[in-house]
């Protein structure tokens, strides 16, 4: 934790507990949310498009920085949990009619046991062994959601499901679903932030940093262990809800091992362990991938082997494997530490150390 | 009747291909308690190298095969001393991650190299196929498996006999112990990753001769993880009883399954028997048990 500004102090717990403490934190604050929901007047519809699937991002991200970060759990299934949200929803909209707010939920709770009963032998194995369960869920579930009856999900040709509908309103233009996505994003992000002050949160940390000290102090692990990825499968399927009511399409290869690579890849550049580097990294790798994107055409010019998609294909490998390795090498406490050293810096000055 | 013989054989034909991948997860994973999660793109990465030598550069085969091999094992150590020297000592988190990493970043290379399009790949075993009373199957799988069985005789030989084989294992044991047996940790760690490389371009040879090689084969690196797992991950004997229990299981699979679930069957058996031993037997059947003392 940094330092807090000078002269700045607490007289009661409920100042103590407080995240904002000064006046200037409580206008950045309130312009931040400001900029946000002003949003859709002034960014152009691309711009939007690239914030929504962020907001989508940084939900899905946020709850494998809890199964992941905050619990110590290796988890290489992430997109597969959010897939199964997506597709809950999916059904519960095309074949039983359910509204949006009742349908996003409902992914979420799909993604919440998927993760739960991956989660199970956690109790068991952990390290390499875990990681090698959650991928064979990733590897699993398009096999198994795709063979399902096709009432069901679909089958191979995905699912198509119809606006979200609220009143006499359709949620159907990027500025209204922006507004949907941010509203669920600002509401998960709250709760993730108080997650880990809370007696949960605690108690997930005391597992992460030894599991059998843990044990010893009273943390249920079957119980703790399960809840991490239920938790964190919860975002995943939130996350696939408002996916599959933005794309309003679902297919099972939307959800593939590369997403959740990228998942893991945005945690690691952000900070592991902290809510703030897991939006930090989903940022700074969403902005990474939409350089590529505008960048490809150029780089074609240079290497012209490869052509085409597959250059775009390799040029994103490059970056998300070179990312990856040097943070891990490099700078293992990530974006959000950086961050805290800047602010603490900025805090002190003009004096070196404190 | 004879339909089943020749699944069982086929399925134990493959089955010795996916342990001498499973394998090079063993070699690597017996001196650096790493489990590359990149194997799948270095076996393709050591495919890329022979084919370079052999019908980029049009060598014979006697100078390109062990020239690739050569390549490759400067490659290990190169990727040892670059990715895996520094995580020494770190998270089991910053490990998997790294080989994650590793296996992004050699796909994308490889594309760069390479090209994305399937390329094929020189014929080193003739593909005629072997006719033995009612049984029929290619020569170059039978040839590999033949192969595999030699990669294992000398890789158990390795690390049985030899000096070095058994400060590997020493190093798997405990980092700690080692160093402190006059055992270089570091070095023990390097010629793994090499001898991890070795393995892998001879399961490229004799998996890909014949077929076409680009970076979409690594799939079979995922593939090869339930055998690695059933055999145990530190048992080198472990790896071929493993893979003709699978690869027979998936032939199985194939034939009588398949055409109820859409093809799904014998892609999904490996990863459901996968589960049940992470459930049931996480050291699979020969790895070794390691309690934990707090």
């Amino acid at each position: 934790m940094a330092v807090l500004p000078c002269g700045v102090h607490s007289a009661n717990y409920s100042q103590d507990k407080a995240f904002i403490r000064t006046p200037v934190q409580w206008v950045c604050f309130i312009a931040f949310l400001l900029i946000v929901f002003a949003g859709p007047f002034f960014f152009p519809s691309r711009m939007l498009g690239i914030i929504i699937i962020t907001g989508i991002t940084i939900i899905a991200v946020v709850g494998l920085q809890i199964t992941v970060g905050l619990t110590g759990q290796i988890n290489l299934g992430q997109s597969a949990f959010m897939g199964m949200g997506a597709f809950t929803t999916a059904t519960l909209a095309a074949n039983f009619n359910l509204p949006f707010w009742l349908s996003i939920p409902a992914g979420g709770i799909g993604g919440a046991l998927l993760g739960a009963i991956f989660g199970i032998p956690a109790l068991r194995v952990k390290g390499f062994y875990l990681a090698l369960t959650s991928l064979a869920a990733q590897i699993l579930f398009p096999l198994l959601i795709t063979r399902m009856p096709s009432k069901w999900f679909g089958g191979p040709n995905g699912l198509g499901l119809a606006p979200a509908k609220i009143g006499g309103f359709t949620l159907q233009s990027d500025q209204s679903l922006y507004y949907l996505i941010m509203g669920v994003t600002v509401i998960m992000l709250f709760f993730a932030f108080n997650l880990t002050r809370s007696r949960v949160g605690r108690a997930l940390m005391a597992v992460r940093d030894n599991d059998i000290v843990a044990e010893i102090m009273g943390v249920n692990l079957f119980t703790y262990k399960t809840l991490a990825f239920a938790i964190g499968s919860l975002y995943a399927g939130i996350a696939g809800g408002l996916w599959a009511y933005y794309l309003r399409y679902v297919m099972a290869e939307q959800f593939n091992l590369w997403s959740s690579v990228w998942y893991l890849g945005m945690i690691i550049v952000g900070g592991v362990g902290s809510i703030l580097g897991a939006i930090l990294g989903t940022v700074f790798l969403r902005a990474l991938q939409e350089l590529i994107t505008i960048a490809g055409p150029w780089f074609g010019q240079v290497f012209p082997q490869a052509g085409g998609e597959a250059l775009w294909y390799s040029g994103m490998n490059i970056v998300l494997g070179g990312v990856i390795i040097l943070f891990l090498i490099f700078e293992p406490k990530g974006l959000a530490h950086r961050w805290n050293v800047l602010k603490h810096s900025f805090r002190i000055w003009p004096y070196p150390y404190l | 009747m004879i339909d089943f013989l020749q699944y069982l054989l086929n399925g134990i034909l493959i089955g010795l291909l996916y342990a001498i991948i499973a394998l090079a997860f063993i070699v690597i994973y017996r001196a650096g308690r790493i489990l590359n999660l990149a194997q799948g793109e270095v076996v393709v990465f050591g495919g890329f190298v022979v084919w370079t030598f052999i019908a980029g550069a049009s060598f014979p085969l006697w100078i390109a095969l062990p020239l690739s091999l050569i390549a490759v094992v400067v490659l290990g150590f190169m990727v040892e001393k670059g990715f895996f020297r520094p995580m020494i000592g770190q998270s089991i988190f910053a490990n998997i991650m790294i080989t994650v990493g590793l296996m992004v970043l050699m796909r994308g290379l490889m594309i760069v190299f390479w090209g994305a399009s399937a390329r094929p790949f020189p014929v080193i075993f003739s593909l005629k196929p072997i006719i033995f009373g009612p049984f029929s199957f290619t020569r170059s799988i039978f040839i590999g498996a033949i192969i595999s069985l030699a990669v294992f005789i000398v890789m158990n030989w390795i690390f049985e006999k030899t000096r070095w084989g058994l400060g590997l294992s020493t190093v798997a044991e405990n980092h700690v112990v080692a160093q402190s047996m006059g055992i270089s940790v570091k070095r023990s760690i390097g010629i793994a990753w090499a001898l991890g490389f070795i393995v892998s371009t001879l399961a490229a040879i004799t998996f890909l001769s014949g077929q076409s090689i680009n970076f979409l084969v690594s799939e079979i690196g995922l593939r090869a993880l339930p055998v690695v797992l059933l055999g145990g991950l530190e048992s080198i004997w472990g790896a071929p009883l493993a893979g003709i229990l699978i690869g027979v299981g998936e032939a199985l699979a194939a034939a009588y399954l398949d055409k109820y679930t859409m093809g799904a069957a014998s892609e999904a058996f490996p990863f459901i028997i996968m589960l049940v031993i992470l459930l049931i037997r996480p050291q699979g059947i020969f790895g070794w048990k390691i309690i934990e003392r707090v």
